[in-house]
């Protein structure tokens, strides 16, 4: 039994650490192979992991520079840019950050925004741009409509792209100027809409659990426990990660992790045991992170240990 | 096929049709020549001369606009002939006796009128003087006089600055067209309020317009049409955000456009709207223009060209393109130059279309690479302050310079950028800068007010003055002593006969402690202290009466200083 918790995409998909290493190499036509042997959730997967590494910004530039149809090089420089924005406004919320904060933020996220522009002016069917331009939408605070323009465009090259549903999914909440039913419809509607065994039910305990985490954690296992958000829960479950069809496609980990941290704080060892044996040493930072004191490795580990001392575990 | 002719030192265009005769007399003169403290004198002149032509039978009409004026008619020879004789014979002896009657027809057709839903565009891009100064309603006319409208038309409405057009079977015999000897008046620049484009600023709910500035050429009426067809395309086809996006071309002076789009929304959608119409911007911008559209937006204009009617619909246009220094481009010419416009030629127009925009949305579009139009003045002035009476906000300041007015934000007029003082009776002004700028200032709402407004009105020139009607007393603002709501009121007087009662009380002990204390022998200290405790309370309660009273006068804003 391993007491390793793996949180980085690279573990999960080999891909990530090619593209990770090719861009450290600065080798973009390295990049490019890679990106484009990916299918487009696995694109947009690889693109946002590449965009967190610090100190891109030159580099993409150059790059888009010398071919600006590269839609590719446009999505990760937004989402760099975005990415440094985000740092400097920090995950906190609103009330807590600065308005010299805010400023620079919302600055980053307008250059990210323009790039964006460019980039879907000339590929407007790259998914990774509209993922991005989700972000950014929910950053600028650009408003419900704008963001749901986005979210279609989005929905009409790929009607099941996980990246832009997660995206989407925060600007639905109500921390973001959402609403609760809103946010549960369209993540139960966007489950139904994709084929059994798909990764889209991972929405709706996605939803369940922000909605949860607002509530604040201790008073409020309530919530989770009531029947129709257990039911919903369970469905979902059946719908993805019980459902012999699902697979392990990009974003497999996330669904698997989120189910494992719900069961967890529900207390269903048994459920959570399962999904802890189908991740292995696996994980995610969300939603962990909401969990505790938001160390996700430590929370994984010990949500991991008492499902296993059931001993309902095999391995 | 169009040729040109002169009448008595008038040049004229005509164009053969079947049909009764079109004719038309067009002059250089528009909005974009009125001063704002004279705008209006233009439209009240058209209105004066066509009053002496008036024959109810026929169809006829006069027309102002922003850089010409035009007066044409339909019908039979000898009719048209008398028609345009008569024109001209007005403007030389305007029936002046009718002059405030036709001031109150223009009220009365500006208060009926459709604003272009654009206009505020003209303003924001150009400020309150020559371009921009068709979004303005007609402020001059209370000020205008007879001579006034004598000295507008010697300038204006002359030979040199005439134009003539006839769609029919020849010149007719006759004309005349005595007119006044003068020179050609040349458009002036326009002017630009914007420090930096493209630019944005806010607009009323359920609208998103755009409009930018470019070079006149084919390629630039193709890029409008087939803008509004990927306009629609984008927001009503697929997105259904909008009923109608269109767009609209017209000319700016000798060589450029003005290209406006517009599209309407529900309130709720006016972001989305903004976000098509911008991605639609920028695709073109970035070349990506569907030939296909580029093919068919030629063809349906060239197939407007040929049709005979369209040709005689455009001679006005023709004729007074002559006015502005255009060429007088023939159909086959225009054919020509439309048929070799290319896709890349659309996207070149599209890239500086781009630099040049100006968005108006309910939305910010600084996100987009908008830049946010100024909203408040750069500078304040040097001056004297007068400051808001309590219930009133704002600070102003009046100097040698000019006026500022403080509040949320800073607003200066520079008495040397004035344009327009609006004045009435009860010593409200309106002051309007010639980058846009309004500043209300109301002897109601400061300190030594009068004072102030006697400063201003010796500081603006009288030329720029126009004296209004007297306000109804509920149209002077005044202090928050009216706002005071129903609530406030009975809270106020309520808590000054709490604190009344609470003053005369303390007050009262005090005063009666104090007797004692002058006159008792026995432990005087504690006398004095309670006496003392009763008379800080009765202090309190003094001021709790007043809070109390202008919270009844003010309502419950706390007192500004």
């Amino acid at each position: 039994m391993s007491d390793t918790v793996l949180l980085d995409a690279g573990f999960a998909y080999p891909e990530v650490k090619v593209v990770l290493a090719a861009m450290r190499g600065r080798d973009w036509a390295a990049v490019r192979a890679v990106l484009d042997a990916a299918g487009p959730v696995g694109r947009s997967t690889l693109i946002r992991a590449a965009s967190e590494e610090y100190g891109q910004e030159e580099f993409l530039r150059h790059v888009l520079a010398e071919d600006p149809d590269d839609t590719a090089a446009a999505a990760m420089l937004g989402m760099h840019l975005i990415d440094i924005g985000w740092r400097i406004r920090s995950d906190a919320r609103a009330q807590h950050v600065s308005g010299g904060q805010f400023e620079a933020f919302h600055d980053w996220l307008r250059r990210a925004e323009m790039v964006l522009l460019e980039g879907v002016a000339r590929g407007p069917a790259d998914p990774a741009l509209w993922v991005a331009r989700l972000t950014s939408a929910r950053g600028l605070e650009l408003g419900l409509d704008e963001t749901r323009r986005r979210y279609r465009k989005l929905a009409a090259i790929d009607p099941h792209h996980l990246p832009g549903q997660n995206a989407y999914l925060q600007r639905l909440c109500p921390k973001w100027s959402g609403d609760w039913p809103m946010l549960h419809a369209w993540c139960r509607a966007e489950m139904l809409a994709a084929p059994p065994g798909a990764v889209q039910a991972v929405l709706v305990v996605d939803g369940h659990i922000e909605h949860w985490a607002e509530l604040g954690e201790s008073a409020n296992l309530g919530y989770l426990r009531s029947k129709p958000v257990r039911d919903e829960i369970d469905e979902a479950a059946q719908r993805s990660v019980r459902h012999p069809d699902f697979g392990r496609d990009y974003g497999w980990v996330q669904v698997a992790s989120s189910f494992a941290m719900i069961y967890s704080v529900l207390g269903d060892r048994a459920a959570a045991g399962a999904m802890f044996d189908m991740l292995g040493d696996l994980g995610t930072e969300v939603p962990w992170c909401y969990v505790g004191d938001g160390n996700a490795a430590q929370q994984i580990r010990a949500y991991r240990q008492r499902a296993r001392r059931r001993g309902r575990v095999v391995g | 096929m169009i040729s040109k002719f002169e009448v008595g030192g008038i040049p004229g265009l005509i164009v053969p049709t079947t049909g009764s005769m079109q004719a038309g007399l067009g002059f250089r003169v528009g909005f974009v020549d009125e001063p704002l403290a004279r705008r209006g004198i233009t439209h009240l002149i058209e209105h004066l001369a066509l009053h002496s032509v008036g024959v109810a039978d026929y169809h006829y009409n006069g027309a102002t606009g922003v850089e010409f004026t035009r007066f044409h008619m339909q019908g039979v020879e000898k009719d048209v002939v008398a028609f345009l004789n008569g024109v001209c014979a007005a403007l030389r002896d305007l029936p002046m006796s009718r002059l405030a009657v036709e001031k109150e027809v223009l009220h009365a057709e500006a208060h009926g009128r459709n604003a272009p839903v654009s206009e505020p565009m003209w303003l924001w891009r150009h400020g309150a003087r020559d371009y921009g100064a068709g979004a303005y309603p007609e402020w001059g006319l209370p000020g205008i006089t007879e001579d006034d409208l004598r000295a507008w038309v010697d300038r204006f409405f002359t030979k040199e600055n005439a134009v003539l057009w006839v769609a029919g079977e020849k010149v007719p015999a006759g004309l005349e067209l005595d007119l006044p000897s003068g020179t050609r008046q040349p458009l002036p620049p326009p002017s630009s309020a914007l420090p930096s484009t493209p630019a944005c600023f806010g607009g009323s709910a359920g609208l998103v317009a755009w409009d930018t500035v470019v070079p006149r050429s084919p390629a630039t009426s193709v890029f409008a049409d087939v803008l509004e067809r990927m306009l629609f395309r984008e927001l009503r086809q697929e997105s259904g955000l909008s009923y109608a996006a269109q767009t609209d071309h017209r000319p700016l002076g000798r060589d450029s456009v003005v290209i406006t789009a517009v599209a309407d929304s529900l309130p709720e959608n006016s972001g989305a709207v903004l976000g098509g119409m911008v991605d639609v911007l920028a695709a073109l911008r970035a070349g990506r223009v569907d030939p296909a559209d580029v093919t068919a937006m030629i063809g349906k204009r060239v197939a407007g060209l040929r049709h005979s009617d369209e040709v005689a619909a455009r001679l006005p246009i023709q004729a007074l393109g002559l006015l502005a220094g255009r060429e007088v481009c023939d159909v086959e010419e225009q054919i020509a130059g439309l048929t070799a416009v290319t896709a890349a030629d659309v996207a070149a127009v599209a890239a500086d279309a781009w630099a040049n925009g100006l968005v108006m949305s309910p939305s910010r579009a600084d996100h987009a690479g908008f830049t946010i139009a100024p909203q408040e003045s750069v500078a304040k002035v040097d001056g004297t302050a007068f400051p808001a009476l309590p219930g009133a906000t704002a600070l102003l300041v009046v100097g040698a310079e000019g006026i500022s007015l403080v509040e949320e934000n800073l607003l200066t007029v520079r008495f040397d950028e004035c344009v327009l003082m609006r004045a009435w009776p009860d010593g409200g002004r309106q002051l309007i800068g010639a980058d846009g700028t309004v500043i209300w200032a109301e002897p109601t709402l400061h300190r030594a007010g009068r004072a102030a407004i006697a400063k201003i009105d010796a500081a603006v020139p009288g030329e720029l003055v126009v004296a209004e009607a007297a306000r109804a007393p509920e149209q002077i603002p005044q202090p928050r002593a009216t706002a005071a709501d129903r609530s406030d009121r009975v809270a106020g007087i309520q808590g000054m006969v709490l604190f009344g009662v609470l003053t005369l009380v303390f007050g009262g002990f005090a005063a009666l402690l104090l007797v004692a204390f002058l006159t008792g022998t026995e432990d005087r200290g504690p006398l004095l202290a309670i006496a003392s405790l009763c008379a800080l309370a009765a202090a309190g309660g003094g001021h709790g009466v007043r809070r109390a009273r202008y919270r009844m006068r003010y309502g419950s804003r706390p007192i500004e200083r």
